[in-house]
């Protein structure tokens, strides 16, 4: 006896709902999931010396907010079950940039004992596209630095990249990847420590009045990623 | 015979020890790699400018040119400024290149193309110290970045080769 309309349509509804899930599920057992074997530590090492300054300001970091977009911000690699990182990487920049500063003794106990603070935002950490034959480490951020006293603030841009060599064997891979994304890291770092914005920065916030209004943004403006 | 072995053998000996060292202190203390530009019509990616510059700072490194290759906006002391350097340039052109050609022709019609222009200055008097062309072709299923590679290789070595000549005692 022929299937009557409804019945034909209610069966291929489920049937094409039970292939959706079964394919769902599939994805799901494909997507790499954090473990011991395949989570790396990014450290920034040796800490950064910054630059000069005439008068050395006390920093202190408010804040690190990750603005990548990046719906998966720990796992810096999907391929071959997957990489990932033991710690956010608001927090690996936020200890990177606090160690720097404290090699120079440029880091404020507190915020309120600070004449200068940061306001970090991270575009880009970890991995880039690049050749297919070698990995791409990039590490991009944005910082505002206020002056707690007047509430004048500018933006310091700094970039850190690296490459290093493909890998054939898993292990020497999350190594490769682990070392290229420490030395991105340590670049961008020393981008902005040593960095000619941040010395302008500081000599212009530090006059205080002297700065030009039109060329400090507020502290409410959200920097946008580097345009090159 | 045997006589003659010991002799060659030892006269290779004395070659190597006389030969130039392998680790020689680097000309320069400083480079900066700057972002190169792209020229109008040129349709690269931002991407393929920010790998470039990457590959191009990686290649200065391995090739022992200078101490220490900077970021872009890094500060220099005073002291080193002399002996830093600038690289600052441009993409002129880049052709896509075309698969079906360089599959049928072949002897490199079809080629992806990539030409680039690099000023290279001294840091303290912005004087120019020489002045590169570089064009690399590969074929045309490969990927861009490898292009870019080939691209920071070559003017690496290119960037080398005229920096001895510069050097030279006239």
């Amino acid at each position: 006896m022929p299937l009557r309309g409804s019945l034909r349509s209610t069966t291929n509804i489920l049937l094409v709902a039970g292939l959706t899930w079964i394919a769902w599920l599939q994805a799901r057992a494909d997507e790499p999931k954090p473990k011991p074997e395949n989570t790396i530590s990014i450290q920034l090492g040796e800490p950064v010396p910054p630059q000069k300054f005439e008068h050395p300001p006390k920093f202190w970091i408010a804040s690190v907010t990750d603005r990548s977009g990046n719906p998966q911000p720990m796992m810096v690699m999907k391929e071959r079950g997957g990489v990932f990182l033991d710690k956010q990487p608001a927090a690996i920049v936020k200890e990177g940039i606090e160690q720097s500063l404290k090699v120079a003794n440029l880091l404020a106990p507190d915020a309120g004992s600070a004449d200068l603070v940061l306001r970090v935002y991270l575009f880009h950490f970890g991995l880039a596209a690049g050749s297919g034959l070698d990995f791409f480490g990039k590490v991009e951020f944005s910082t505002m630095v206020k002056n707690a006293k007047t509430g004048e603030s500018q933006e310091v841009k700094a970039a850190g990249t690296s490459i290093a060599k493909g890998a054939v064997r898993k292990k020497t891979m999350q190594k490769n990847v682990e070392e290229n994304i420490e030395e991105a890291l340590h670049d961008a770092i020393r981008n902005f420590v040593r960095g000619t914005q941040l010395k302008e920065a500081v000599a212009a916030l530090s006059k205080g009045t002297d700065v030009v209004p039109g060329a400090a943004p507020s502290a409410t403006d959200t920097p946008k990623p580097l345009s090159r | 015979m045997r006589v003659l072995m010991v002799a060659l053998v030892a006269g290779f000996f004395a070659m190597g020890a006389v030969a130039k060292p392998k680790d020689e202190t680097p000309q320069y203390k400083t480079a900066e790699a700057k972002h190169f530009t792209t020229a109008e019509g040129v349709e690269l990616t931002p991407a393929f400018v920010d790998y470039f510059y990457a590959e191009l700072r990686s290649e200065l490194t391995k090739a022992k040119l200078v101490n220490e290759v900077v970021g872009e906006g890094e500060a220099v002391d005073d002291a080193d400024a002399p002996k830093s350097l600038v690289i600052s340039g441009t993409i002129t052109e880049y052709k896509k290149g075309n698969v079906v050609k360089s599959a049928l022709i072949g002897f490199g019609a079809g080629m992806r193309s990539l030409k680039m222009d690099a000023d290279v200055v001294r840091r303290s008097d912005k004087q120019n110290l020489c002045v590169l062309h570089v064009h690399v072709k590969i074929d045309p299923r490969w990927n861009e970045k490898i292009m870019a590679k080939g691209a920071a290789h070559q003017m690496v070595k290119e960037m080398k080769k005229a920096l001895a000549e510069t050097s030279k005692p006239s």
